[in-house]
């Protein structure tokens, strides 16, 4: 029997990406730890930034892995480092400004949201100090586009963000690796349709339609900011969240919804079966009470509550960021105070050799180039080649941290072109 | 019943001893064929010698001297060095001219009838290619081994005979009757065709009889000076009757044929080299691409009712419609996204497994405690 939720146990997002509050953040904690081991490793072997490039004995490969024994003693010459709490806090604004940076592009609901769980799952395995989330940002946007099937013009694109295709396609497969190569991510969008659908199907609903439309549209406004600010993805199901906007918007109409689904299913054999019930009768009705048993674990009363109880949880999680927080994010006080901070921290203890997204994927293809032929002499080249990085590395990176420093928002610029026109499409681009 | 014939030059023509090869010492070297090695008999003085062999030792020698050593019973190998006991039942004569493949021969068919498994006896082909080749490494060892391999090779031959008699005597006797089949088979074939050509010998002699018969009939009418026309009408009718009478006789004799084929199915086949036909797969009725996934929703009813305003007004646009775009599709759609996972906790599911919820899990354990203090009370 393949039940809705059997097929929705399927999907990439539950197997790879759904994780209970304790799992998350214990894996939050960790990839902060392998990430302080990591970038301390490095710091120490080369001490001083400013000076160029020394003996290069630090492994450049496999550092996608976390590494575990990583020691940690610390020297006065190491940088603070951000705490997880920290990075969730900077993961969170960078977000907030993916969705608004799709705002000004009026990008779909569909990928808006999928570039912002993007850049989430993508910043629970690595960590914000590793990879620099401004330039992930942009990579996640457009990648989003494209699995979304909202083309957009790579040049295009670019100059939006005054960033050169290089640099976008740099990061694409960083990116890809970091969501483990699941690219699917469901939305509840279409889900709140189905529910509309359902709702406006009954009877003594035709008549309150006005309702229905009021409660859909606020549901909808929730969907779009709420649960990709929050964890919710993580940690209910799409119809969940969707009945939490729902019930946000409306609590009628979501409890409407439930008791209308899971209601008391009925053993009819018991009753059936007492008068002169022969053999075949009797298992004709055990045959009926097997599909009654099945159906009851399926649209059960005992359900309902769980899944009232869930429906509950997720809305006060999404009640946490409802979208009148989306000037919250914005509002120059908050950043001044909270995330300004937060991000000169982070350009201290940042990844020397993973920061530049362009300067990586050179290395990683010259590192395969080198160890296709094996002979001594590309050895060589491949060390100098390595110490080169760091040189120039450096180089490009003090006169980027001046120029981070600078400008306070990454979208201030005046946004000329609309890309993807997209007001009311119902299909969501599924046409 | 045959003596063995000299194979090269004949000393038939009369003439002195034969010498058909010399040696380098010069001494002429008698073939074995030209002289007994018991008696030294040549065949120029004995014409209808015979030289019999046992297949004890494979020595040969004439059937004088068969007669005269072991008429009184069990005697030893005259030949020098070989003390094997021979019986004079044992002796027969030689169908190979070479001994040595005589001998081989003899070996290989007695190995076969122990070793008779067929091919339908095993698994898969590499099991009875297998068999095959330790059979014919056990026949090798009898045939070419030295003495202690070919005794190691003896006892393991009477091992397994001794081990699987049972099995043995079954596919004797299935090789037996398989063999009896296909004798009979040729033989039926062997009959029929021989009983179609006495038919057809048959008939054409009957057509001559006939033909003979409308010409006379045709001369007598002349000779009354009847009408033509009407005899040949007559001739027709005839031949039409027997066309018919044929045709007939072909119909009964298929449905005979038929009868007989469906009454006795086994050995009565006219076709050779047919294997025997499988029995026609079941009708699979048409294919699942989804492998009998049911998916048909359980927590919702797709029903025409369910319409979404802002679904509506591209139901009614060209550009939709045309492209033959099914709004059923998205309803459906729209639907499952609505319902799925709706009892899907993840929280639970991830921390203990599908199914069960952490504070149900917390209970059984405090249950399992719970009862294993008792156990521990009661001991």
């Amino acid at each position: 029997m393949a039940t809705e939720d059997a097929r929705y146990r399927e999907s990439s997002q539950y197997r790879l990406w759904s994780f209970s509050p304790t799992q998350l953040s214990a894996l939050r904690e960790k990839t902060n730890a392998a990430a302080r081991a990591r970038i301390s490793d490095r710091l120490l072997s080369h001490p001083l930034p400013a000076t160029s490039s020394r003996d290069l004995s630090a492994p450049t490969s496999n550092a996608n892995t976390p590494d575990p024994d990583g020691n940690g003693n610390s020297t006065p010459a190491l940088p603070e480092f951000l705490t997880p709490a920290e990075e969730l806090t900077l993961v969170g604004f960078y977000i907030s400004e993916t969705l608004r940076a799709s705002e000004m592009l009026h990008y779909a609901d569909e990928i808006k949201a999928t570039a912002a769980m993007f850049l989430k799952r993508f910043y629970i395995t690595n960590s914000i100090m590793t990879y620099p989330p401004q330039e992930m940002l942009i990579v996640a946007l457009f990648f989003a586009c494209k699995v979304e099937s909202g083309h957009v013009n790579l040049s295009e694109y670019t100059k939006t963000f005054n960033k050169s295709p290089e640099e976008v396609l740099a990061g694409e497969f960083l990116l890809c690796q970091g969501l483990r190569f699941a690219f699917d991510v469901k939305h509840p969008f279409r889900a709140l349709r189905g529910a509309m659908m359902e709702l406006a199907s009954l009877k003594d609903m035709q008549a309150d339609l006005k309702r229905l439309d009021a409660a859909e549209a606020r549901a909808r406004k929730i969907l779009q900011f709420s649960p990709l600010m929050t964890d919710a993805y993580f940690h209910y199901t799409p119809s969940q969240i969707m009945l939490a906007a729902l019930s946000l918007a409306d609590r009628g109409l979501a409890e409407r919804l439930i008791q209308e689904t899971f209601h008391f299913v009925a053993m009819e054999g018991n009753s059936a079966d007492t008068p002169g019930a022969n053999g075949g009768a009797g298992e004709g009705n055990n045959n009926k009470n097997r599909a009654n048993e099945e159906k009851a674990a399926i649209i059960g009363s005992h359900l309902r509550d769980k899944v009232l109880g869930a429906v509950e949880a997720c809305r006060d999680m999404l009640s946490r960021e409802l979208p009148e927080r989306k000037e919250h994010w914005t509002n120059k006080p908050f950043i001044k105070t909270q995330i300004t901070p937060l991000r000169k921290k982070l350009l201290k203890c940042k990844d020397p050799e993973r920061w530049n997204l362009v300067e990586l994927q050179r290395v990683r293809r010259q590192q395969k180039l080198d160890s296709d032929d094996e002979d001594d002499g590309g050895r060589k080249v491949k060390k100098e080649e390595d110490g080169d990085v760091f040189g120039g590395e450096l180089g490009h990176s003090a006169k980027k941290r001046k120029v981070t420093v600078k400008e306070e928002d990454p979208f201030g610029e005046p946004l000329r072109k609309v890309t993807v026109k997209k007001e009311e499409d119902p299909f969501g681009g599924m046409l | 019943m045959t003596s063995r014939k000299p194979p090269t030059t004949s000393s038939r023509g009369g003439g002195v001893t034969p010498a058909p090869t010399t040696t380098s010492s010069g001494l002429p070297t008698l073939s074995s064929d030209d002289m007994c090695p018991v008696c030294k008999t040549i065949r120029y003085l004995n014409r209808d010698m015979e030289f019999l062999i046992n297949p004890e030792c494979y020595h040969s020698m004439c059937s004088a001297c068969v007669n005269r050593l072991f008429n009184e019973g069990p005697n030893q190998c005259p030949y020098a060095g070989c003390h094997r006991t021979l019986r004079r039942k044992g002796f027969r004569s030689a169908f190979f001219g070479d001994l040595s493949v005589e001998r081989e021969v003899d070996i290989r068919r007695r190995v076969s009838q122990v070793f008779n498994q067929a091919e339908d006896d095993f698994q898969t082909l590499r099991d009875y290619n297998n068999y095959l080749q330790m059979v014919e490494d056990l026949t090798f060892d009898l045939v070419n081994g030295d003495e202690a391999t070919k005794r190691k090779a003896e006892g393991e031959l009477q091992q397994w005979e001794a081990e699987h008699k049972a099995d043995i005597e079954r596919n004797k006797r299935v090789g037996r009757e398989q063999d009896e089949q296909s004798r009979r088979r040729l033989a039926a074939e062997r009959e029929a065709a021989r009983q179609r050509r006495l038919d057809a010998i048959k008939e054409a002699e009957e057509e001559k009889l006939e033909k003979i018969k409308i010409r006379e009939a045709e001369i007598d009418n002349l000779e009354r000076g009847g009408a033509l026309p009407d005899q040949q009408r007559v001739q027709l009718k005839r031949r039409g009757k027997q066309a018919v009478d044929a045709a007939a006789n072909l119909a009964t004799s298929a449905s005979i044929t038929t009868t007989t084929a469906a009454t006795d199915s086994v050995g009565k086949l006219s076709i050779r080299g047919l294997k025997e036909k499988k029995k026609e797969p079941k009708p699979e009725g048409p294919y699942d691409p989804f492998g009998g996934l049911d998916l048909q929703p359980s927590r919702y009813k797709i029903h025409p009712g369910l319409k979404h305003p802002s679904v509506e007004k591209y139901r009614l646009d060209q550009g939709h419609v045309t492209g033959g775009y099914s709004f059923e599709e998205y309803t459906s759609r729209a639907m499952f996204e609505a319902f799925a996972g709706l009892g899907v906790f993840i929280e639970d599911e991830k921390e203990v497994g599908v199914g069960l919820s952490a504070s149900e899990v917390v209970g059984m354990g405090a249950a399992m405690a719970a009862v294993g203090g008792d156990g521990m009370d009661l001991d």
